[in-house]
């Protein structure tokens, strides 16, 4: 059964990581904002201006 | 302009775009090149770099992001731009040498989205910083919390099959390793405050919280490392991560609001001066007495200073509470925050900004002195009683055991403290109180904080201000009293008053038809009386009774009743009356089976009958209060052991709507101006304030209803922990379902009671 | 000026594109050839080549790594870069990861197909081709990471997260379930033996079901859905909430499928309360994905797209509810082994992964080709048939799982088994595997229908392979307050690349072995190693797959005791490297067939299952009855063995194909008596050795049924 610690090692080794990701995220205003990324993505930036009847949906 | 850069996919994105300019005006935003003032205006800058932050209200939709972050497009100077869109922000990163900050203003100005300018500059950066260690501390929380539940499970759940010993240690460890930054960092803000509630001998909830967590963590290293057993680390991360989850249920803020702004968030911050017969701006801070300075129509007088133009129509309806614009002349005094109606004005400043009447409100003690309302929370109030009666029982238990059997006594005394779990009552509040906060909010109603809903429940006596506050901001109601007027005679009053300037004047001239233009002979205005001039050889006068028809009046004289006569015929009166809120009466006799009504003004007697109409006491009613006169009136009743509700809306009432016990602040368009206040209530809620009140009381029983359910589960706790049979399990069974169930429980009947009373 | 003017590679995403809809239809069409072999045995053809056994991993890893593999990296190319607004970090890398990922598919193929195997499910693949997946997903890991750094976007938006956690956890999945020891290059063993590596093999497979179906599908979806009704997803808030507490404790499910088995009891509880603690967070996700839509749904009615998104995140939310409902004791004693696991698969790959793919490629390819999408009317009718076939699979399948379970349970009023005869079990659900048949089929169908038009979708349009954009650069101020920082920061990546390669590599060279070695398995005196033959023999059984058909582990129920005998303990599984506890019972459970059946019967059976139980499914394994035995390996394996624990006497492994071929002379000779010429050195001889070992260990008298 001692692969039982070896797996739980490795998994909070991995949680771990990402605690430290969550960490990062929070301390570098990643979360400032929870709201206007949502919209932000929406954007498209290519300019499809030219294609006047392509509409986004398809 | 957005074709030329390419951007016309502005229409595109959202399905409203656009912004209507409102106004061609050509405005002059000279003054944001002087460097101090610039100074106050940024984040942050290196020399090279720039950071600036403007708050842009009119910001509606994906297209005003996308266009505002495609700033960079206009003006290559800007590095980058992001939108906040909750807090309606806009972030510039630009490079000095390429662009000024003026040039980004006017750029979006031109772009329809003028930024709001004010020196207030209140950084929340202290805030910010605040939460992000909240989510920090509970981020760590979760994560001991969920893996060392985790790894307690083996032991609860080996009936058959007992975890052997290797593994157990091994678990205790990494269990421990788990929970110590939980118990140094994520829990030390209770630590923190229960020792700062024992300096000043209040015995806060903290207290027996900390308690708790102490007792949890060392027990657990006492019975895992001496005791060969499992502690109850998991009870304890879940105790400190529960208890966090409330505190960010509760902080929830309105982020594009602000409940602590003060006159300089009203004022502008340049003025237009004269010198040497040139016109330039100045930032506001920088006028000194004695300078001339350039008022425009809508436009504010940023200190005390004298006319000297020939007139002035002053509406001083947000500064001082007077409804309808005053007439200035040339010499007289103008204050500081009246706004100019009508042509541009020249005044030369004698006091400055800061030392002018209404301003020096801010000087006053009430501001200065942090106000600590006397209502106590129902929280603390049972806190103090909670921890002494388990202490009480905690040592009751422990002498019971002492002589049969030490061990057991110190389990049965550290069981309790255990058990006793502060943290349904904890979480009762702010969940509770946090839910309010959210229903009034969508009731548009918004608190600044969750005290302010349990405040609310213990007031005696509410204050109103009249202008702003119970009338429609939106202007006066005028009508014509007498035989209704002709056409033609319509005709001849309104060309007649079309001459005057006078606030009056143009009320009239809003209530008349015309479609002829006319030739006035004779026009002639006497101050203080009337006006007249000769139309169609018709003799027309307009004006106080006296000037009108010579006679005089018994009654008080009602500046605000303007007579006409033609050819010495008078034909009537224009009554120039509040438009009192719709519904106000049905407020006003709902709240004063309960409540202490007063109304304080800042208008002359006029409108005693009126509002005698909806607030039956004369005695409650008292005019021509000055803002002082506002704020000392509140002390008052507060000596008297009141606990006032003010509810008002403009820089008259800041001073009163601080020194209350919950001020609230009225306002047509929740974005504009309100002065520093605890609450601020969208006009269209004002109907809803008996609902409101009434549900932070209900709110406040249903925490009392909630701490009872607590105390079931403290009794069955503690029952098992007296006994010393209190074991792991149980206490990582019970401390999760009770905090559990008193969320789900507060936030239901919050919900089903608001429901009920029409509020969601 | 700092605009920067750069170009979004379409070309990789293109060519992941095309890769997703082929291995698609090879991966279905292999699992349409599967359905139909199950019920009609003369598709094996009686070749080893085809036989059910190769060809089943071929299907699970072509559906899984091929079809959705191909389909993440698609999705994540074409959105990364946009989210990111940077062009993929390196274009070089974006090709290995390719090339190298196709080239490894082509090489899973061939090796199953040529018997070459582990045995550990959705992890067939033998040692050389696990160390090329390493490097290949490094390589992506590399290539994402590099393109997040150098991004002009600061927020990383959360389906960025989604990825990253994606990519981290199974880089570790994947090599701690992959240490193997090389026998050969083509056959190794793992370091961990029986329940230990039953624990890991599942810790494995659920969290590749967590981090390679799931969380890049939420990542996918949490940009795609977004995109195609053109709303902002739900809350945000709760997207992010639901990452973290996903995340933070996701890692610990695998006990759940090992309920009932020689697992201790705790860690099968666990993984129980675990399993239903991530009903929260899965949901979360689902209810967000649907509640973006709101408001919108008559958008639904006209566009395909959005209909493929609502069904499979439906689908989504009853696996993950499914899930952990089977992961309770007494509903999982009813559906383990049984046909209801492969319909809840199913609901869950057909549904989330198969649907979502399919929305996205409809959405994708019109993007990328700058055009409409040739015909809306054959995209809906994809859905529709799609939906319809994912039904016809699944529900028959609850039907046959339930129906089978409760027949191996059922018992005579005189206490003895209803249905003793396994067979009659099977032959009872036939139709419902006929029926599921066509589900499967029209499910390809579909896909089918869904080639043409995006072939035809690609035609009409105009491809752009390098797409233009331009941003502002993201540039780093100066105003931190605390420069002792800013070195460490400056480096963050690189350290935490190499912390963690070099923490992974130490910690598997010293810290692994010894741990397992001393085994904590109660050991069992009577347990002895295997023969050379009879490892040989179980080498057979991992090469022809029969842990996909045939369990290796009786349950402590009294219905599995009275049919197979003495409940299987966690002793007698020290020695096996792999494990072959198998997870559904196609055939009978063989773990104590061991003496039950003589040579002859075996011998007879393996020619032709249908000699020995008529109207078995089972193919025939003829090759076995001609194939010489290679005993080649066999010093080799027995030191590995010795190596990972086993005790063999030191030098035995001179010793052992001597002893081998006493005892294949021996089972020849009995089967000589029995009528039956076979010479000795065939690998029949083997595999009969090995099936007479099973379960024999402990001195049990064999149940007198079967």
């Amino acid at each position: 059964m001692s692969a039982i610690l070896v797996l739980i090692g490795f998994s909070l080794f991995v949680a771990l990581v990402f605690l430290g990701a969550y960490i990062w995220a929070v301390k570098s205003g990643q979360y400032d904002d929870k709201y206007t990324p949502s919209v932000r993505m929406l954007f498209d930036d290519n300019k499809i201006e030219s294609e006047k009847d392509k509409h986004k949906n398809t | 302009m957005l074709e030329a850069n390419d951007l016309c996919n502005y229409y595109a994105i959202d399905e409203t775009p656009g912004i209507s300019k409102r106004d061609s005006i050509i405005r002059n935003f000279d003054f944001l090149e002087d460097p101090e003032l610039i100074q106050k205006l940024i984040e942050f800058s290196d020399g090279n770099i720039t950071n600036i932050t403007f708050d842009i209200p009119q910001m509606h939709c994906s297209s005003c992001v996308w266009i505002l972050e495609n700033l960079y497009k206009f003006d290559p100077g800007v590095i980058h731009s992001e939108v906040n869109f909750l807090n309606k922000t806009l972030s510039v990163k630009f490079r000095e040498k390429e662009t000024t900050i003026k040039k980004i203003v006017e750029q979006l100005d031109s772009l329809g989205y003028l930024p709001n300018l004010s020196l207030d500059t209140n950084r929340d950066d202290k805030l910010k910083n605040e939460f992000k260690r909240l989510y920090y501390k509970i981020g760590i929380a979760g994560f001991s919390f969920g893996n060392v539940m985790l790894l307690s499970f083996p032991e609860y759940l080996s009936y058959t099959d007992l975890v052997t010993a290797e593994f157990q240690n091994i678990f205790n460890w990494i269990s421990l390793g788990l929970s110590l930054p939980v118990f140094l960092y994520s829990a030390s803000e209770y630590y923190i405050s229960a020792f700062k509630g024992l300096k000043k001998k209040i015995v806060n909830i903290d207290v027996p919280i900390t308690l708790g967590i102490f007792v949890l963590f060392f027990r657990s290293l006492y019975e895992m490392f001496i005791g060969g057993g499992v502690g109850y680390l998991d009870s304890m991360t879940a105790l400190v991560f529960l208890l966090l989850t409330g505190k960010v249920f509760q902080n929830k803020t309105y982020d594009a609001m602000n409940f602590e702004r003060n006159y300089k968030s009203y004022f502008p911050i340049a003025v237009t001066i004269k010198k040497d017969g040139k016109e330039t701006t100045i930032p506001v801070d920088k006028l000194e007495v004695g300078q001339r300075i350039v008022v425009k129509n809508n436009e504010l007088i940023p200190a005390d200073a004298i006319l000297i133009s020939e007139k002035a129509n002053i509406d001083y309806s947000f500064v001082t509470g007077e409804s309808q614009p005053v007439e200035v002349f040339n010499g007289e005094m103008i204050f500081a925050g009246g706004k100019e109606i009508g042509q541009a004005i020249e005044v030369e400043t004698v006091k400055e900004v800061s030392q002018s009447y209404l301003t020096q409100l801010w000087n006053s003690s009430a501001f200065n002195k942090k106000h600590e309302s006397k209502i106590e929370t129902t929280v603390t109030f049972v806190s103090k009683y909670f921890t002494f009666i388990i202490l009480a029982i905690a040592i009751s238990a422990f002498i019971y055991w002492v002589n049969t059997d030490v061990n057991l006594a110190f389990n049965a005394f550290t069981a309790v403290l255990i058990i006793a779990c502060p943290c349904a009552l904890a979480l009762s509040t702010p969940f509770t109180l946090g839910n309010s906060q959210r229903i009034f909010g969508r009731n548009k109603f918004y608190v600044k904080n969750t005290s302010v809903v349990e405040k609310l429940a213990e007031i005696t006596s509410i204050v109103f201000d009249k202008t702003g506050t119970i009338t429609e901001t939106l202007g006066s109601k005028i009508e014509f009293i007498g035989e209704k007027l002709s056409k033609d005679e319509q005709n001849l009053i309104k060309a007649l008053v079309l001459n005057s300037s006078h606030p009056l004047s143009l009320k009239i001239a809003s209530l008349l038809s015309f479609n002829k233009k006319l030739n006035i002979e004779n026009y002639s205005e006497e101050t203080g009386k009337g006006i007249s001039g000769i139309i169609n050889g018709k003799n027309i006068l307009v004006g106080s009774r006296k000037f009108v028809s010579n006679k005089n009046i018994e009654e008080n004289d009602i500046s605000t009743n303007v007579y006409v006569s033609i050819d010495n015929k008078e034909l009537g009166y224009f009554r120039i009356t509040n438009i009192y809120r719709t519904g106000l009466k049905e407020i006003v006799s709902s709240l004063i089976k309960k409540y202490k009504l007063f109304v304080l003004s800042g208008d002359n007697e006029g409108e005693r009958e009126n509002l005698l109409n909806y607030f039956e006491k004369e005695k409650s009613l008292f005019f021509n209060q000055s803002p002082h006169d506002k704020l000392n009136f509140i002390n008052d009743l507060q000596n008297k052991n009141e606990k006032v509700l003010m509810i008002g809306d403009g820089l008259n009432d800041a001073g009163a709507l601080v020194k209350s016990d919950v001020g609230i602040s009225i306002a047509e368009d929740i974005n504009n101006f309100s002065p520093a206040c605890d609450g601020i209530m969208d006009a269209k809620s004002f109907k809803n304030i008996k609902e409101f009140i009434r549900f932070s009381i209900t709110s406040k029983k249903i925490i009392i209803i909630s701490f009872i359910i607590s105390f079931m589960y403290n009794i069955i706790g503690i029952s098992f922990a007296v006994q010393g049979t209190l074991s792991p399990v149980i206490s990582a069974v019970l401390m999760p379902i009770s905090s559990i169930s008193i969320v789900v429980f507060t936030t239901i009947s919050t919900n089903f009671m608001a429901k009920k009373r029409g509020l969601l | 000026m700092n605009v920067e003017k750069f170009s979004y590679d379409n070309q990789i995403v293109k060519l992941f594109t095309i890769a997703t809809v082929i291995w698609g239809i090879v991966g279905m069409t292999v699992g349409v050839l599967i359905a139909f072999q199950i019920y009609l045995p003369w598709l094996n053809f009686d070749l080893q080549y085809t036989t059910f056994g190769r060809i089943r991993p071929l299907h699970t890893n072509a559906v899984i790594f091929a079809f959705v593999g191909n389909g993440i990296f698609a999705g994540v190319y074409y959105s990364l870069q946009r989210l990111t607004k940077s062009r993929m970090f390196s274009d070089l890398l974006s090709k290995i990861n390719f090339w190298g990922w196709q080239l490894m598919i082509v090489a899973v193929a061939v090796t199953y197909v040529l018997g070459i195997t582990t045995s550990k499910e959705y992890a067939e693949a033998e040692w050389p081709i696990d160390i090329m997946i390493a490097i290949i997903w490094v390589a992506f890991g590399i290539n994402m990471i590099g393109t997040i750094l150098k991004r002009r976007e600061k927020h990383m938006y959360v389906a960025i997260w989604f990825y990253i956690a994606t990519f981290i956890t199974v880089a570790v999945l994947h090599i701690v379930n992959s240490i193997e020891i090389p026998v050969s290059l083509t056959k190794s063993y793992p370091i961990y033996a029986g329940v230990q590596d039953a624990l890991v093999q599942w810790w494995y497979g659920h969290n590749a079901v967590a981090f390679f179906l799931t969380t890049p599908y939420l990542g996918l979806m949490y940009y795609y859905l977004p995109k195609a009704v053109n709303r902002p997803i739900y809350s945000y808030r709760l997207s992010i909430l639901h990452f973290w507490s996903l995340i933070f404790i996701y890692i610990w499910a695998g006990p759940h499928h090992l309920l009932y088995s020689a697992l201790p009891d705790w860690a099968q509880s666990l993984g129980t309360v675990f399993s239903l603690m991530l009903i929260a967070p899965s949901w979360g996700g689902m209810l967000n994905g649907l509640l973006t839509i709101r408001g919108a749904w008559d958008r639904v009615r006209d566009n395909p797209v959005l209909k493929f998104y609502v069904v499979a995140i439906t689908a989504y939310g009853m696996a993950t509810f499914e899930g952990p409902m089977l992961s309770l004791k007494n509903v999982n004693a009813l559906a383990h082994f049984t046909d209801w696991i492969p319909a809840h698969v199913h609901v869950g790959t057909l549904g989330w992964n198969g649907l979502l793919t399919f929305g996205m490629l409809y959405w994708l390819v019109p993007k990328i080709w700058n055009t409409n999408l040739f015909s809306k009317k054959l995209a809906t009718a994809h859905f529709w048939i799609a939906t319809l076939g994912l039904v016809v699979w699944v529900v028959p399948m609850y039907w046959a799982g339930l129906t089978q379970s409760l027949m191996w349970k059922e018992f005579t009023p005189l206490g003895i088994l209803q249905y003793p005869n396994f067979l009659e079990t099977v032959l009872q659900i036939v139709p419902m595997y006929v029926i599921r048949s066509i589900g499967g089929s029209l499910y390809l169908v579909g896909a089918i229908v869904m080639v043409y038009n995006l072939f035809k979708t690609a035609q009409q349009g105009s491809f752009v392979a390098n797409e233009a954009a331009e941003a502002p650069a993201l540039i780093k101020e100066n105003n931190d307050k605390f420069n002792s920082h800013r070195w460490l920061e400056k480096r963050p990546i690189q350290f935490a690349l190499l912390a963690t390669v070099a923490i992974l590599i130490g910690g598997i060279v010293e810290f692994i072995p010894t741990f397992l070695i001393k085994s904590n398995i109660p050991t069992i005196e009577s347990v002895k190693p295997y023969s050379p033959l009879e490892l040989e023999g179980r080498d057979i059984y991992i090469r022809e797959s029969c842990n996909s058909c045939h369990s290796q582990m009786v349950r402590p129920f009294r219905s599995e005791t009275e049919r197979y005998g003495e409940y299987s303990k966690a002793g007698e599984f020290v020695y096996d490297h792999p494990h072959l506890w198998g997870s559904k019972r196609t055939g009978p459970d063989l773990h104590r067939v061991g003496g039950k059946f003589s040579n002859m019967w075996h011998y007879l059976h393996m020619q032709n299952p249908r000699q020995m139980s008529p109207g078995s499914i089972m193919p025939s394994y003829p090759w076995l009855l001609e194939q010489k035995l290679n005993t080649e390996l066999t010093l080799n394996k027995i030191n590995v063995m010795r190596m990972l624990g086993v005790p063999y006497a030191d030098g035995y492994e001179n010793q052992a194909v001597a002893d081998l071929q006493v005892q294949a002379e021996g089972i020849a000779d009995d089967l000589l008596n029995s009528g039956i010429v076979v010479e000795s050195d065939k690998e029949i001889v083997a595999l009969i050795a090995y099936l007479q070992r099973l379960g024999t260990d402990i001195k049990v008298k064999p149940a007198e049924n079967k």
